[in-house]
């Protein structure tokens, strides 16, 4: 693509200078395309060869192998058919109690209370802080032995070893972590959606009699749907993303990897062996299952999310 | 006797009596547990770093006794944590300082229709939020160019963001197009119009995006295990996951290295608060 000024809009200066702004622009873009853009589409690209992480070795075209082995062969295309399953069901699990509980929280934080602004900072703080702070805060916080929880699950009766239990109890434990450290963007964007609805509709309903929660399903619910959309949006394909944590919290182990980790560990070698290669090929085509998997979800969640709108903003 | 005439002599007032609260009350209890969810895992956090390691094997959750700020210490000498923190401080600060100057030089054109398919160019930052992963070539980009492991090639995984990009376009069409025209009849240069007339009138924008990416480089995980063996050159994060590998069992220790780190994040965070708020929920909330 050319980039050119287009004349009739640019005020400042005929001839040579009319080029002045496409000089400033490419540095930027430049770098964009270099280092975020053109790498992105590269990925489908490398996902048809061998590429290891030495510099200078041959990377051989293979044709679809990677995709072969990743999903059909052998035993370990069995393990990648589970971590793509455990990732659709960390997306689901997520989504649904993350939009839930971030949608109650905002419709209390929403009211006129003392100190809804401590409430709404505290919530979004793990926000800023990063899967390293929230990883190892809950680690300690979940210590097996003598910890805060594992002392409250024991006035219950409860025996856990948390993150270092059995693999769905470790996987529990991060989905709940993802969760808390989450749920605060979920909040502020519903609180953000709330504060654009006007206060003259619910007078009105008030008026004419509506209660709590005819007030919400009339009003707000569809008064909020730009919010709603976005948060939807937002936390399926973050979710679907999301591995860091697992990361952080347990490690490379079996029966709790999800597809981003996946990636990551056979791309870097990652995956516990003590001379694990880089599989760079591979790992790209592992990196378009997942694309696949966020395009597909991410467009179905888009086309019901405006046929929502539609009918309740025409 | 006396009690009816006492009565009568102070009626009791009966003022309009509103009913008991009870959202109100139930929205409180619910909000404290949650708080409670947030606070004590920050309070243990806390507690544990003031703790003498015998102390904390005895029993991790009791209040400490006597403060105690060794751990402090040690974890900023023996785990080298006054390095890495200069080290984040470079990154963090270069990259998003080269990504905010070249940026606004890319947004205001797209902004304003200056180049010929600035909506083609948009979309291109768009559509990076969808887009597979650039992990691996990246990798094979920097291994190429020969960066690997230097604070050069590190920064240059920065310098980009397009959810950045997008604010600032966003934010940029807000500004009335008469500014342009006026200062370019007052003869003023493309340049210096951008530079201190549209760079300052757009600051609240800016003070957003600067935030939002400092904030991811500063907390960055991944990048750092990929690209930095060296350990004279990892940032905080990395140390601090180092730190955790050789001292594991020393909670204690490790809950102060934790909170080194989060501390210039929490100042930056209730200083900023309404900007990065403000950035996040922008633009969620329109049609």
């Amino acid at each position: 693509m050319a980039v050119e000024v287009v004349k009739k809009n640019y005020l400042f200066g005929g001839g040579w200078k009319s080029w002045t702004p496409v000089f400033l622009l490419l540095p930027g873009f430049g770098l964009y395309l270099l280092i975020a853009f053109g790498p992105s589409l590269a990925t489908a690209g490398y996902s048809l060869t061998d590429a290891t992480g030495v510099r200078g070795a041959p990377v051989n075209w293979i044709g679809f192998d990677n995709y072969d082995e990743f999903l059909f062969r052998g035993l370990a295309s069995r393990d990648n058919i589970a971590a793509l399953n455990r990732t659709l069901i960390f997306s689901f699990l997520v989504t649904t109690v993350q939009f839930s509980l971030g949608l109650g929280l905002a419709l209390l934080l929403n009211q006129r209370l003392k100190g809804r602004t401590f409430f709404r900072t505290l919530f979004f703080l793990p926000v800023i802080l990063g899967v390293v702070i929230q990883g190892l805060m809950w680690k300690l916080f979940l210590l097996p032995n003598g910890g805060p929880v594992s002392e409250v699950f024991g006035l219950f009766g409860i025996q856990s070893e948390f993150l270092g239990g059995q693999p769905s109890e470790a996987f529990l434990w991060v989905i709940v972590v993802q969760i808390w450290a989450n749920v605060g963007i979920t909040m502020v964007i519903f609180l953000a959606g709330m504060q654009t609805i006007d206060e003259d509709l619910y007078e009105a309903a008030r008026i004419d009699g509506a209660g709590g929660w005819n007030l919400f399903r009339n009003i707000t619910w569809p008064q909020l749907t730009p919010a709603i959309n976005t948060n939807f949006l937002l936390n399926i394909i973050g979710s679907l993303q999301a591995w860091q944590l697992f990361l952080v919290l347990i490690g490379y182990k079996n029966g709790t990897q999800v597809l981003g980790y996946e990636i990551f560990a056979q791309g870097f070698g990652q995956t516990g062996g003590v001379s694990a290669a880089f599989r760079q090929g591979f790992a790209a085509a592992a990196s378009i299952v997942l694309f696949v998997l966020v395009l597909v979800l991410g467009l179905s969640a888009n086309w019901f999310v405006n046929r929502r709108e539609k009918k309740y903003l025409g | 006797m006396t009690a009816p005439t006492i009565e009568k002599e102070t009626p009791v007032i009966h003022e309009p009596s509103k009913p008991f609260p009870w959202l109100k009350v139930i929205s409180y209890v619910i909000l404290v547990v949650v708080a409670i969810l947030y606070i004590a895992p920050l309070f243990m956090l806390v507690n544990a770093s003031f703790k003498s390691l015998a102390e904390f094997f005895k029993d991790p959750i009791s209040p400490v006794s006597d403060l105690n700020f060794e751990n402090y210490t040690n974890a900023w000498e023996r785990a080298n944590f006054s390095r890495y923190m200069v080290n984040s401080v470079i990154y963090a600060a270069v990259a998003t300082a080269v990504f905010v100057i070249t940026s606004v030089f890319v947004a205001f054109p797209i902004a304003r229709g200056l180049v010929k398919g600035s909506g083609a160019l948009l979309t291109l930052y768009v559509v990076a939020l969808f887009l597979p992963p650039a992990l691996i070539p990246q990798f094979q980009l920097i291994l190429n160019l020969g960066v690997y492991n230097t604070r050069l090639g590190y920064i240059m995984l920065f310098v980009v963001n397009p959810i950045g990009m997008i604010i600032l376009v966003n934010y940029i069409k807000s500004i009335p197009r008469e500014l342009d025209e006026s200062a370019a009849m007052d003869g003023c240069g493309y340049f210096r119009f951008v530079w201190s007339v549209v760079l300052p009138l757009i600051r609240p924008a800016v003070a957003t995006v600067t935030v939002l990416h400092a904030i991811g480089i500063w907390n960055e995980l991944i990048l750092p295990t990929i690209y930095l063996t060296n350990a004279e050159l990892y940032p905080i994060t990395r140390g601090l996951i180092v730190f955790e590998g050789q001292y594991g069992s020393d909670w204690p220790g490790l809950a102060a290295a934790v909170l080194m780190l989060m501390l210039p994040m929490l100042f930056l965070f209730i200083l900023m608060q309404r900007y990065i708020i403000g950035g996040l929920t922008a633009g969620a909330v329109k049609g």
